[in-house]
């Protein structure tokens, strides 16, 4: 192979360009591989952070980073053969496996140092790290997004109503209303920097898993309900598909309602300093 | 946490190992599970110290000699240091294993650098490059022998 520019010389060394799905994939991989050790420093580690323990923050990240990349490398294989070998779609991946890998390698840089990542205006360096999470953040919604306009445009012949619509809609809703509230959460207009408002600004009672308060209102709630509708609404698009395929359409734009629906009544629960559920 | 429980565990892990290595026959499945199981093994498990135990030894680190022995006066710390040597030396002899077997080398030559590699890490890969002279040596007398 003629190696034509300079750039080209970063590459790894095959003939042909990486699909996208696999450097999706691959970045999964990368970062579930990192969920195995930081689960056994969640059960060996004492150290807390806000009341909980410091390793929850990381694992959180890493299973959903893993399954945001895997649902990335998902929706390759649903466009048309050209858009999914196009430079585009390979450089909207390469941007979302970088942005993915990057959260959560700091997440757990920062977890092993005893330190706070997001939220932190502690030292110079961090608060240029939190920053630059940010950018990262917003880059991996703003990728799905992407994806989800260029599924609308080609999507792959054979794709059923059902999962087209849902990876659509679930994409640039998704996508959209995770900017807006974690925006919010990072803009500090609401009760302060973070994602309490009002209750104890405290981990170390909150609802089991989730970590969500129990006391006051979290803008994690609306925050996750939003960001699994990149999840929720392909899967009930693809369940459509299979059951019901002539309802499958009105079956996901129900459930984009139903999401938005829930996303905002936690969203103004959370606005109202009130918990999801009081324990 | 008992750490003299772990340092055996793996010690023992990594002597089996070795073992398998140099005495069994090169069956597909032993470099498998060797790189597979046991070397990604011992990095988790060396993950898990670093992640809990190497930012929390103060003054600690890689920047001179006298911040690394204060790293080391760690238990913890002392033990991923030990673990990492571990996978990072059986690591290197499958790697051996693999290109000497391709090379044709001698499985009675191959035996003493992978105890080397053990032993000693990088004396071992210095034994097994030195080997690598004779067939580079060979290699581009046959190419200069193609030409001519």
């Amino acid at each position: 192979m003629v190696r034509s520019n300079v750039l080209s010389a970063f590459l790894p060394r095959r003939a042909r360009p990486i699909e996208a799905g696999a450097t999706l994939f691959a970045a999964a991989l990368l970062v579930a591989a990192l969920i195995l050790p930081t689960a056994g420093a969640w059960m060996l580690d004492d150290r807390t952070i806000n009341g909980a323990s410091m390793w929850d923050k990381p694992l959180k990240f890493e299973m959903s980073i893993v399954i945001h990349l895997v649902t990335m490398g998902l929706i390759v294989a649903a466009m048309k053969p050209s858009t999914r070998e196009s430079r585009a779609t390979r450089v909207v991946a390469a941007i979302s496996a970088i942005s993915g890998i990057g959260e959560v390698l700091y997440i757990t840089l920062q977890a092993a140092r005893g330190r706070a990542s997001h939220f932190n205006s502690e030292t110079p360096i961090e608060i240029a790290m939190y920053s630059a999470m940010g950018v990262g953040a917003v880059a991996l919604v703003v990728c799905a997004f992407i994806f989800g306009i260029m599924v609308a445009r080609s999507p792959q012949e054979g794709l059923g109503q059902g999962a087209k619509i849902g990876i659509v809609l679930g994409l640039t809703l998704g996508a959209s209303l995770t900017l807006i509230i974690a925006g919010l959460m990072s803009s500090g207009v609401v009760d302060g920097f973070g994602h309490w408002i009002g209750g104890v600004r405290s981990d170390a009672k909150a609802l089991p898993l989730f970590g969500w308060s129990i006391t006051g209102g979290d803008l994690r709630v609306p925050h996750f309900f939003a960001t699994h509708l990149m999840q929720a609404l392909p899967l009930l698009g693809l369940a459509g598909d299979r059951l019901a395929p002539r309802a499958a359409k009105s079956l996901v734009y129900v459930g984009a309602v139903v999401g938005l629906a829930i996303v905002a009544a936690t969203f103004t629960q959370a606005l109202l300093g009130r918990p999801l559920l009081a324990l | 946490m008992d750490w003299e429980v772990v340092f055996s565990a793996t010690s023992a892990l990594a002597m089996v190992s070795w073992l398998a290595l140099i005495f069994l026959p090169r069956w597909r499945w032993v470099l498998i599970a060797l790189r597979y199981v046991v070397i990604a093994g011992l990095g988790v498990l060396y993950a898990t110290l670093v992640f809990v135990y190497f930012f929390r030894v103060e003054g600690g680190g890689f920047s001179s000699l006298a911040a690394l022995s204060l790293l080391f006066t760690s238990s913890p710390a002392l033990l991923a240091g030990w673990i990492h040597y571990l996978a990072f030396d059986l690591f290197l002899g499958t790697w051996i294993a693999e290109r000497a077997d391709t090379r044709g080398l001698s499985r009675i030559v191959q035996a003493p650098i992978l105890v080397a590699t053990f032993m000693f890490g990088p004396l071992g890969y210095l034994l097994y490059a030195a080997t690598e002279l004779r067939t580079a040596g060979r290699a581009s007398a046959d190419g200069a022998s193609h030409h001519g």
